[in-house]
């Protein structure tokens, strides 16, 4: 792997989910703390995510949720695995009610930022849990 | 703690008559029932028409959705119903899509076609209520055909059908995204309101800020947004299409988000009432005094409603509905206890409604038309709201208009600014917002409330049903009529197509092979995601 400075977030919505703006929100915030942002947009499938992840070698994936579609999020998990990105530190946004969260971490989300939670706590969050060594 | 209203102007702690020193009443309020409406439509308010009281339904089957529109007639719903489309309806794509059927039924009703859209009214009437379907642009001229489709099969007057299943085709930008691109969105909805105004049908149009305001943008933005939406539209329907302006003014509604900030949210419908009436009149030159009565609805705030203590968003949702109803407005819909972890829950439901109920029945607020009005805070609040959409108004214009700001991003990145600066000012203890930077508890301190949500094996469900009926269709038939549509659908943008679209519709065409054959005949691919072919064959 390259070495690089920065750390990098593959920032994504999944599914038929058209709610963009908390995406874009966060991809701010990420960018005011240094990090190196890719902003996949809306209407992603968990492949076409994680080929982005793979060419673009990111540290960490966000998802976006507002719609429901955590199947797809676990896809997404499990497509990781296969393709053996376990180091890619995968966290949620969005309106996922309490009991789908622990759900979502069992399946091996590394977190999840419910709505009004604040920059500091997701950039701290990612900070500290990029498990690549020569990221700093 | 910012004194300042939500779109940044400083607050002072009094108002006096120097505030409003240059208000005229007759030139800038008028009475309530007269130009320029600024207090409403009626002379006696509420006494000639109580706004409707209705709550949003949609999740799962249409089979499901039937029974929780049931069970709101039940709960006191009879002015009016209303139902919002999935995400595969909002593409469109039929839930048997293999990307379709992970999400049918998810966060709304899967109209994909006649067949649900009667499953969807079994038992229930078509006239008497307001139908109204939300969702997305490019669904507009189907939704459209259903009703058609449907009050000609129970033998219904569709002149006696009223409601809202169109809407505008900017909501693509605001977060009510469909997968078409803009020109498409713009002719489809151009078609559907020719169609509407030209017989006449009393069905409204959404041309709606409520998405752009939801999504992060300022009252004054919302309201500038608004006016530049209705003027470009209502000019597109009587230049390109040769409607007349006095026809065209009864087709759009608006729906307004109605936040916590209570005389804010008040003085924005308020202003919104004067902006439309003068332009109504000034610029379009309107004959007919209906012509200057924008109608307004109102949708309390989801953005508002936390995820944290939610418990706390009924008495948001109260206030919200109380500032609604002292605006003045002809329907409520309440986002409300659990917007922002699912659908709402039959208790959440209730909940909302009975709000509504209580505020209309026990607070007074019937008995008189804007009681507001003459507060030196609320006029002067109206005055610098209207005030400031005309200054960011008049800068969508310098783009050359809402489709060309749009298409230049203007407008996206105005929304964008808006939503970080919301964020900022919370995180920074600017704007107090209990349970999320003001008296906070832990999480799994929160009382835990009922969550409404789609099975696994849901959606799947779905989308076999789907599979298996398209079978059952008379194919002939279907191939006939789809091949009328593309042949159509080929022909000048002005062209309409709700005629061939209605006549598909009949035929059991579904909105995903719909919506396909017209992309088709338009040179784009078949299905917008670009996975599935195109099932018909054409000459």
């Amino acid at each position: 792997m390259d070495k690089r400075e920065r750390i990098k977030v593959l920032v994504s919505v999944i599914g038929l989910d058209g709610h963009s703006i908390g995406a874009e929100v966060v991809c701010r915030i990420l960018m005011d703390a240094g990090m190196e942002v890719v902003y996949l947009g809306i209407y992603q499938t968990p492949e076409m995510i994680v080929r982005a992840a793979v060419q673009e070698d990111v540290d960490v994936i966000g998802i976006s949720s507002h719609a429901s579609n955590y199947g797809q999020i676990i896809e997404l998990l499990e497509l990781l695995k296969k393709n053996n990105l376990r180091d890619v530190c995968v966290i949620c946004g969005g309106t996922i009610p309490n009991h789908q969260m622990d759900e979502l971490k069992k399946k091996g989300v590394a977190e999840i930022f419910p709505p009004q939670s604040t920059s500091e706590s997701i950039v701290n969050f990612i900070v500290s849990n990029v498990k690549r060594e020569d990221v700093s | 703690m910012k004194r300042e209203t939500d779109y940044g102007h400083p607050i002072k702690a009094l108002y006096t008559p120097e505030d409003i020193g240059n208000l005229d009443y007759k030139r800038d309020l008028g009475d309530p029932g007269s130009y320029p409406y600024t207090r409403g439509y009626y002379p006696d308010g509420y006494r000639s028409r109580i706004w409707t009281q209705r709550m949003t339904a949609g999740l799962g089957s249409s089979r499901q959705t039937n029974e929780v529109l049931k069970r709101y007639r039940e709960m006191g719903q009879r002015g009016g119903m209303l139902v919002i489309c999935d995400r595969t309806n909002a593409m469109p794509i039929d839930p048997d899509h293999p990307i379709g059927r992970k999400e049918a039924g998810v966060l709304g009703w899967p109209g994909a076609s006649l067949l649900e859209f009667e499953e969807l009214m079994d038992g229930i009437p078509l006239t008497g209520q307001s139908i109204t379907l939300l969702g997305s642009c490019a669904m507009s001229s189907i939704r459209l055909a259903y009703i058609v489709a449907l009050a000609e099969k129970r033998g219904v007057n569709l002149k006696e059908v009223h409601g809202s299943v169109t809407e505008y085709p900017f909501c693509t930008t605001f977060g009510q995204t469909d997968a078409q691109p803009l020109d498409l969105d713009l002719k489809l909805w151009l078609d559907s309101s020719e169609y509407i105004v030209r017989n006449n049908i009393h069905m409204r149009s959404g041309i709606l800020s409520q998405h752009f305001q939801e999504s992060g943008g300022n009252n004054a933005q919302a309201l500038a947004v608004e006016m530049a939406m209705l003027k470009e539209l209502c000019t597109l329907l009587v230049n390109e299409r040769g409607l007349d302006f006095d026809d065209v003014a009864l087709l759009p509604y608006e729906l307004v988000s109605v936040g916590s900030r209570f005389f804010e949210e008040v003085a924005k419908i308020r202003a919104l009432r004067r902006m439309w009436a003068k332009m109504a009149k000034e610029t379009f030159k309107a004959k007919k005094e209906k012509s200057c009565q924008l109608l307004i609805s109102v949708h309390t705030s989801g953005r508002t409603m936390t995820y944290q203590q939610p418990l706390n968003n009924i008495a948001r949702c109260a206030i919200q509905t109380l500032a609604g109803a002292i605006a003045g407005c002809t329907a409520i819909d309440n986002a409300c206890l659990d917007n922002a972890q699912a659908e709402p829950s039959a208790l959440a439901a209730r909940m909302s409604l009975n709000t509504q109920h209580i505020v209309a029945d026990e607070t007074g607020i019937t008995d008189v038309a804007d009681p507001l009005a003459g507060s030196y805070f609320v006029e002067y609040l109206t005055n610098k709201v209207e005030e400031e959409a005309y200054k960011i108004w008049n800068k969508l214009e310098e783009q050359g208009g809402m489709i060309a700001a749009v298409k230049k991003g203007y407008v996206q990145e105005m929304m964008k600014k808006s939503a970080q600066e919301k964020h900022r000012e919370v995180e920074r203890g600017d704007r107090l917002i209990v349970g999320v930077n003001e008296l906070v508890i832990p999480l799994e301190e929160d009382y835990p409330i009922p969550i409404q949500e789609l099975k696994s094996g849901d959606s799947e469900d779905i989308a076999r049903r789907m599979e298996e009926w398209k079978k059952t269709r008379d194919k002939s038939l279907l191939k006939e009529k789809m091949g009328e549509l593309y042949s159509d659908a080929k022909k000048e943008d002005r062209y309409n197509l709700m005629p061939s679209i209605i006549e598909a519709v009949k035929a059991y065409g579904t909105a995903g092979e719909i919506m396909g054959v017209i992309r088709k005949a338009r040179g784009l691919s078949y299905d917008s995601l670009g996975v599935i072919d195109c099932p018909f064959e054409f000459n």
